[in-house]
């Protein structure tokens, strides 16, 4: 199997229209959850959100573009022949939105198929691509099955690309599931009470080392394993026991041939609601036994990107081992049981050179990474 | 080169619904899908089938008749299997109704149960807890519509040891009428149960692979969509039986 290293990444959040901003603004432990100005909210419980700003749709296309279109500004150059993975739960969906509404708006930016033909045209990239979709675990799987095709030789470059919006449908969703907190989140805290939602988006070019090294690219890292699995117990409830997810970090330990013991930090999905993260604590517990793991989640200042979730983690995944500092995790003061000596509203140091990032969603899904420098 | 046995095929399409190996033919001719009912799929109960949407009922059912046609419907123990299915619209139809709740009384009469379907993933979920398959299962959306990227997926996962067996497939319906946009994409549900080690004795359509160029082969052609895929395996399947029935379409309806 060939070494996976990812040479290129980019983000954009509400916190910053670049990885740097948004690292700085999860060091300084500011949140970006401010209240929504976007559509009415007077009928829900909840009126806050992560959202990009100024972010608008253009000449009947959905906000989606607009938010691509800024993801790459930073990117270096893509391989025309990079396999282009994308990863999103709802896309344009602002379109179908506006379509009910009764105005004009272009419909196939509410395909999940749309944002891998933006990329893709945008980039030039040269064959056709695919998206995946899987919940809040869209981009983590996108991300596995572009290492993977690397590894067995099927190609050398994979571009990972993954979006998604803060939109009245999606909103409106999670009000009716009584899962949007009325305040911040608050990961892994004993009074959290839901959670934020977030505009995010993110790119990652993943290459062969050996590729890499031959076109002399900046290495920022390493997918080593992956793992995913199903709960197979409900729709929108995670499993209690976080089986499903046990299995998932146990296989994508497996793959990457690391034991738990070399993991030095694990960003988790940290939703900040009630049963994600005991369901979490769970899972660690039983892979990493009375270890003290430090375990931070982004959510407190970027929300819930959804899809676009694993991505921007992976990424910040990779700026806590480059620059050895996990992330204090925002929102957090109380622990939950089980969080305490794990869970820390400062920034931490890391030992050791592996880092897992996990995210879990509708549909009982499961995904880890492990990430190497 | 990875290969693995087709042990399974189910569907539901404008001419019924069932397993493969109680068919001759597949065909997708105009008209409306079928009405299902529990009963035309599960033998026992099943009242949560009634709460889902369309899209995960088609999906389902299909997984439903592939997991039967290839032995594995029955369960105690849940199981490393997988899903990987592929669609164009996806469970857009559930969309517009679940947004239209929202519409109608600015949110509050936002709908959790049709929002829970909002996500093309969910019908996986729902086979996930219905048949006790623990494996990966995400959704994919190709850019060149074939539903050949789910069983190249498939393929590779049972080839680098994570499953032995995977169920891989197409489910769609087709652009909601309400949208107006017009699809040539006949609607329905097509899974495939694809096995690295069947069971000694069980009978299976054949052998698919992939070449050394990723291409799919079965008995040694190259597949280019589902479609072509599923009437050879059933053209096949009937010739080594020596049931060449000339019927036409079985279709199992209530």
């Amino acid at each position: 199997m060939r070494r996976v290293v990812i040479t290129d990444a980019t983000t954009i959040t509400a916190p910053g229209n670049n990885l740097s901003e948004l690292w700085q603004g999860l060091l300084a432990g500011e949140t970006a959850i401010r209240p929504v100005n976007r559509f009415p909210l007077d009928n829900y419980g909840s009126k806050i959100a992560a959202c990009i700003e100024d972010l608008k749709p253009i000449n009947g296309h959905s906000m989606i573009h607009a938010l691509l279109d800024r993801l790459f500004f930073e990117m270096g150059p893509v391989p025309p022949d990079s396999f282009l993975i994308t990863a999103t739960t709802k896309a344009g969906i602002d379109n179908l939105e506006t379509l009910r509404r009764g105005n004009s708006a272009d419909f196939q930016d509410v395909l999940l198929s749309s944002i891998t033909d933006i990329v893709s045209q945008k980039l030039g990239l040269v064959g056709s691509g695919i998206n995946v979709s899987a919940s809040c675990a869209s981009s983590t799987i996108a991300i596995a099955l572009g290492a993977e095709m690397i590894a067995s030789g099927r190609t050398e470059a994979t571009l990972i690309c993954c979006a998604d919006l803060v939109t009245e449908f999606i909103f409106s969703g999670f009000s009716a599931l009584k899962a949007l907190s009325p305040v911040p989140c608050m990961p892994f805290d004993r009074g959290r009470n839901g959670l934020s939602l977030g505009d995010g988006a993110a790119a990652l070019l993943l290459m062969s080392h050996s590729r890499a090294k031959r076109e002399n690219r900046e290495r920022l890292g390493t997918i080593l394993g992956s793992g995913i699995t199903n709960d197979a117990t409900h729709i929108t409830a995670p499993s209690k026991s976080g089986r499903g997810l046990i299995h998932a970090i146990v296989q994508a330990l497996k793959k990457a041939g690391r034991k738990p013991d070399e993991i030095g930090a694990i960003n988790a999905h940290g939703t900040g609601t009630v049963y994600n993260d005991i369901m979490e604590l769970n899972a660690f517990k039983r892979v990493f036994g009375k270890r003290k793991v430090p375990v931070y989640s982004v959510k407190g200042v970027i929300g819930h990107t959804l899809g676009a979730a694993g991505g921007i983690e992976v990424i910040l995944g990779l700026k806590t081992l480059s620059t050895r500092i996990v992330p204090p995790t925002v929102g957090f003061s109380d622990p939950e049981d089980g969080a305490k000596g794990l869970v820390s509203s400062e920034p931490q140091q890391i030992s050791g050179g592996c880092l897992l990032t996990t995210n879990s969603g509708f549909g009982g899904v499961n995904a880890a990474l492990v990430l190497g420098r | 080169m990875v290969s693995a046995e087709i042990t399974g095929i189910g569907w539901v399409t404008t001419a019924g619904m069932g397993c493969g190996k109680d068919h001759d033919r597949f065909d997708t001719p105009c008209g409306p899908l079928p009405e299902i009912a529990p009963a035309d799929v599960f033998d026992k109960p099943y009242p949560h089938f009634g709460r889902m949407d369309k899209y995960s009922r088609i999906g389902l059912t299909a997984i439903a008749f592939a997991l039967k046609d290839a032995g594995l419907a029955e369960w105690k123990v849940k199981r490393n299997i997988g899903i990987i299915a592929s669609t164009v619209y996806g469970c857009l139809g559930t969309d517009v109704d679940y947004y239209d709740t929202v519409m109608s009384k600015k949110g509050l009469g936002a709908s959790p149960a049709l929002f829970s379907y909002t996500l093309p993933n969910s019908f996986l979920g729902e086979a996930a807890i219905r048949f006790g398959l623990t494996g990966k299962s995400f959704i994919v959306n190709e850019q060149v519509p074939s539903g050949l990227a789910c069983l190249n997926m498939s393929l590779d996962s049972i080839g680098c040891g994570e499953s032995k067996t995977m169920l891989c497939g197409v489910c769609d319906l087709g652009c909601p009428p309400a949208l107006g946009a017009n699809s040539n994409l006949p609607p329905g549900a097509l899974f495939f149960v694809i096995d690295k080690s069947p069971m000694k004795g069980s009978s299976t359509y054949g052998t698919v692979s992939l070449d050394r160029k990723y291409r799919i082969l079965f008995r040694q052609t190259e597949i280019e969509d589902l479609t072509m895929l599923v009437r050879k395996c059933l053209t096949g399947y009937r010739s080594r039986q020596g049931k060449s029935k000339t019927l036409g379409i079985h279709v199992q309806t209530r």
